[in-house]
């Protein structure tokens, strides 16, 4: 059988930003590939050690748009911690709200990228539209339909009066019956099922092997989820059940994901009726001691980690973070291995892969 | 937490393969079972104290008796274990024995601690989740000729730390199946996080100034 | 020249994208203007291509990256030499939060000529669509061979401030009677966005809208509420007019009304925000210098 190397960039991945892998095939299968990142590689752990911990939160926020709420939550639990400040109550549950609509709009938009790979234009739209429902309720709420500007240190920055909570609340209704057509459409849908079913498989020992996170091992029947293997915000005190599937499959990816962001959908319904009173911040301008911390959570593609060093100064001296996408990269390997080449794509896809996360 | 070794120690003669002691050889505890045993019925978080001193006594197994990790627990009752090797030596073995206790690589950080300088001396930790607990292993290396085992031949997850951490950081990594850059363009200097680097060649905010002069000489035309 | 005129309904205005190392902000964005019924660009008469060859309009994302640099002149250089260049957010323009990087190169103008800005981070889709409208402009106008006419700001509308229903955070103002020179605004700043100059008479701040991602936190942070978001997001611009794209206001400087030195007297708003309801003794501090300050709170006799 004859071996050749092609070299694929974003526009053969169908991906929204540049990357480029080098593919070893078999005839017209896949036998190795050689990842190549970087092109966003923009130095930004390097950046964050010249600017002070309040600049971060905005620089942080701006490592990937489509989990750009993670990054400040995380890394301002990371300088709580080292300076010892508990958050409000309120605080922990406005956190949560913002997690969880940006937890909806990411998924969608990795079904609805997926949609479009295997020519589903239609579903495609469809989705995308969904998600508008998201993306107008984040910019009436927070003013961006991207980056929310939520957070700072020792709490939040955005309130939800009678109003706004009344409108969130009238936007998660919404959502509900479009959210459970979707997860029906790409559980059994036949044209979405040839495309997806047992493609890119992932077994559950390779998953652990390659040690993936998010709904890539949750897909694997790997039952981690960082909001209830170490709870933060107000996660210990709302109710919810790790999405699992056990295929490892496509098909099984997008499932957890429509079934997390349904999930979502109730976690802010919690949030909203259990939302505490008081005060949003707990102090304004804190003093931020020497020290050292680990601050964890489930971002959209899965656990995210913060390390954060402090000399008493406002500048850190080290802070680094691994983003879940970076933990998935590699099982591509796996995944795509005796795959036919017009897989690439889709199987590409199908782990939500974030770029600017990645190379950050 | 113990004391510091002596720098000449933490020079870490490779290869290490015949001089540690594998954790096969030293008692072990059995390992956490997958995700049992430390929630409780209420669902909150629930560390048994057996959970804390089978993680010691692997450690201690392992890297040598003076081996002390120091826990925190956090208001919602999650773990973070700090744990500063005596040696560097003991990474490997500590490693190791981490592995047996079904712990996953989470993050490596390498940094150059305050007064890295004077002190010679650099940290690099390697961070593992333990079924939601976060285990940090700290190592102190020399400043200058640093060098590490790699641990990727253990955790296969590593292999992308640790290319990171060789461009980023003047750190050798003995034993790194493909040393290759990752993510940083071939133009660049290497280890660009390193202080040693005079800043000013490439990140002297020289674009900063170009551009607000231009903003104050746009706005005074406006004027 | 091209002979037939791509925008009729039989041959649309090619988009191309660019993405020099986003955040992915902007191309999300993007993605939306060819996927959302709303915001399609079809109702501009475009329509995206995958192909350099067909681009009439160029649409630049990110801070451009070294490591993206050879293949973003490259794309560059295959498209249409008469196309119109637009730099999609802040980062192109003056990398936005990443400026001043070791792994950054930008700003996107040193490297190769723009036409059109549309700040904001990530700009939301309707000002996408403005910037879109505005290259076709300048498309226009360079077929016809006329200058385009458009005076700056003119769509702008009465009544319509450009906030829809949202407060969308747009352009940040400046009301330098409240500010008490704190300077908290520049400290919190992650996009190097604000400066503040020591003048004769006065202390000058200015806010550069093409450096600034709309993050609020500087008025969040802002003991007096001297800096505020507004609704305001309709800013694309010629990229001629980059560096003029600010808000400045001048805190004048008043004599110590104790030693005459000239000071920065406390606003109204901080001796609020510091102690609720101010007395006329505590008013009298809002004059003084610091040292004069101290020597007046010593001086007054304790009850
Ligand atoms: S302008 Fe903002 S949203 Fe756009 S790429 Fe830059 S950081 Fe991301
Ligand atoms: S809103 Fe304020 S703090 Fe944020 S980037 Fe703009 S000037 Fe800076």
């Amino acid at each position: 059988m004859s071996t050749k190397i092609i070299e694929l960039g974003s526009h053969q991945l169908a991906l929204e930003e540049p990357m480029y892998f080098r593919v070893q095939l078999e005839g017209d299968r896949v036998a190795d590939l050689d990842v190549m990142p970087g092109q966003v590689h923009r130095g930004m752990e390097h950046l964050v050690m010249r600017r002070n911990l309040y600049q971060n939160i905005t620089l942080l926020e701006r490592l990937c748009s489509l989990c750009s709420n993670s990054h400040p939550s995380t890394f301002c639990a990371a300088v709580e911690d080292v300076a010892g400040i508990a958050i409000p109550e309120r605080a922990e549950y406005l956190r949560a709200v913002a997690d969880e609509i940006k937890r909806i709009a990411s998924h969608l938009f990795c079904c609805a990228v997926q949609a479009n790979v295997i020519g589903e234009t239609t579903l495609f739209r469809r989705v995308m539209e969904i998600r508008e429902i998201m993306q107008r309720a984040k910019e009436a709420i927070y003013g961006n339909r991207m980056d929310l500007a939520a957070n700072v240190i020792g709490g939040v920055r955005y309130d939800l009066d009678a109003d706004s909570a009344a409108y969130l609340a009238g936007r998660m209704e919404e959502m509900k019956k479009p959210l459970d057509e979707l997860y029906l459409q790409y559980e059994n849908n036949p044209a979405i099922m040839a495309r997806t079913a047992g493609v890119g498989v992932l077994t559950r020992e390779a998953a652990r092997e390659w040690a993936v996170v998010g709904p890539v091992a949750r897909a694997c029947g790997i039952d981690y989820d960082v909001r209830k293997k170490s709870p933060y915000g107000a996660y210990d005190r709302l109710e919810f059940e790790v999405a699992l599937q056990t295929a490892g499959d496509v098909r099984a990816r997008n499932l957890v994901r429509l079934a997390e962001a349904r999930q979502s959908v109730s976690l802010i319904e919690q949030c909203l009726d259990g939302l505490p009173a008081g005060p949003l911040c707990a102090d304004t301008l804190p003093e931020i001691p020497a020290g050292e911390a680990i601050a964890k959570s489930e971002a959209p593609r899965g656990e995210l980690m913060y390390y954060l060093r402090t000399d008493g100064s406002d500048f850190p001296v080290r802070l680094k973070w691994r983003v879940p996408s970076y933990m998935n990269w590699d099982a591509l390997k796996v995944m795509l291995k005796g795959e036919p080449v017009a897989n690439i794509p889709l199987i590409v896809n199908s782990i939500d892969p974030c770029i600017a996360c990645t190379d950050r | 937490m113990s004391d510091r070794t002596s720098p000449a120690s933490d020079n870490l003669p490779l290869p290490l393969s015949t001089r540690e002691r594998g954790p096969e050889t030293s008692p072990h505890p059995d390992p956490l079972p997958e995700g049992k045993g430390i929630v409780d019925a209420g669902g909150g978080r629930l560390y048994p104290d057996q959970f804390i001193h089978n993680v010691a006594a692997a450690l201690a197994g392992a890297a040598g008796e003076q081996t002390e990790v120091a826990w925190r627990r956090d208001r919602k009752g999650v773990l973070t274990g700090w744990c500063r090797l005596p040696s560097g030596v003991a990474l490997l073995p500590a490693a190791r024995a981490v592995a047996e206790l079904q712990g996953r690589l989470a993050m490596v950080t390498a940094y150059l601690p305050e007064r890295a300088q004077e002190k010679g001396e650099r940290e690099i930790a390697y961070h593992f989740d333990l079924d939601g607990a976060t285990l940090t292993l700290t190592v102190i290396l020399p400043l200058e000729w640093s060098r590490v085992p790699s641990l990727t031949p253990i955790f296969r997850n590593c292999d992308w730390q640790e290319r990171e951490l060789m461009e980023l950081y003047d750190v050798q990594v003995v034993g790194h199946p493909d040393p290759r850059r990752l993510f940083l363009d071939h133009s660049l200097p290497h280890a660009p996080f390193e202080r040693l680097v005079p800043y000013s060649t490439f990140t002297n905010a020289a674009t900063s100034k170009a551009l607000w002069d231009k903003v104050m000489a746009g706005a005074r035309e406006d004027a | 020249m091209a002979i037939h005129e791509p925008g009729s309904a039989a041959e649309p205005v090619g988009l191309f994208r660019i993405n020099t190392g986003s955040c992915n902000g902007c191309d999300v964005e993007l993605a939306v203007t060819s996927a959302v019924a709303e915001f399609d660009v079809e109702q501009l008469g475009c329509r995206y291509t995958e192909s350099a060859h067909e681009a009439d309009i160029v649409l630049v994302t990110g801070p451009l990256t070294v490591r993206a640099r050879e293949e973003v002149l490259r794309l560059h250089a295959a498209t249409p030499r008469d196309k119109v260049t637009v730099a999609v957010g802040v980062c192109p323009v003056s990398g936005g939060v990443f400026r001043d990087s070791y792994a950054v190169d930008g700003p996107l103008e040193r490297h190769l000529p723009v036409d059109v800005n549309v700040p904001g981070c990530p700009p939301r889709p309707q000002a996408l669509l403005e910037g879109i409208r505005e290259a076709l402009e300048i498309r226009r106008a360079r077929r016809e061979g006329s200058e385009p006419t458009r005076l700056p700001g003119d769509r702008k509308q009465p009544g319509k401030p450009g906030t829809d229903n949202f407060p969308a955070r747009g352009r940040l103002s400046f009301d330098a009677a409240a500010c008490v020179d704190c300077r908290m605004c520049r400290h919190v700043c992650a996009a190097g966005a604000i400066r503040f100059e020591e003048r004769d008479e006065s202390v000058r701040l200015t806010l550069w809208h093409n450096s600034c991602v709309f993050c609020g936190l500087c008025s969040h942070y802002c003991p007096t509420g001297a800096l505020s978001v507004t609704g305001d997001w309709r800013l694309d611009h010629r990229a001629t007019d980059a560096f003029r794209q600010i808000e400045r206001g001048e805190v004048p400087y008043a004599p110590c009304a104790g030693c005459g030195e000239p000071i920065i007297p406390a606003a109204p708003q901080l001796l609020h925000a510091a102690f609720r309801r101010p007395n006329p003794e505590i008013e009298k501090l809002k004059n003084l210098c610091p040292t004069c300050r101290q020597r007046m709170s010593i001086g007054v006799p304790r009850r």
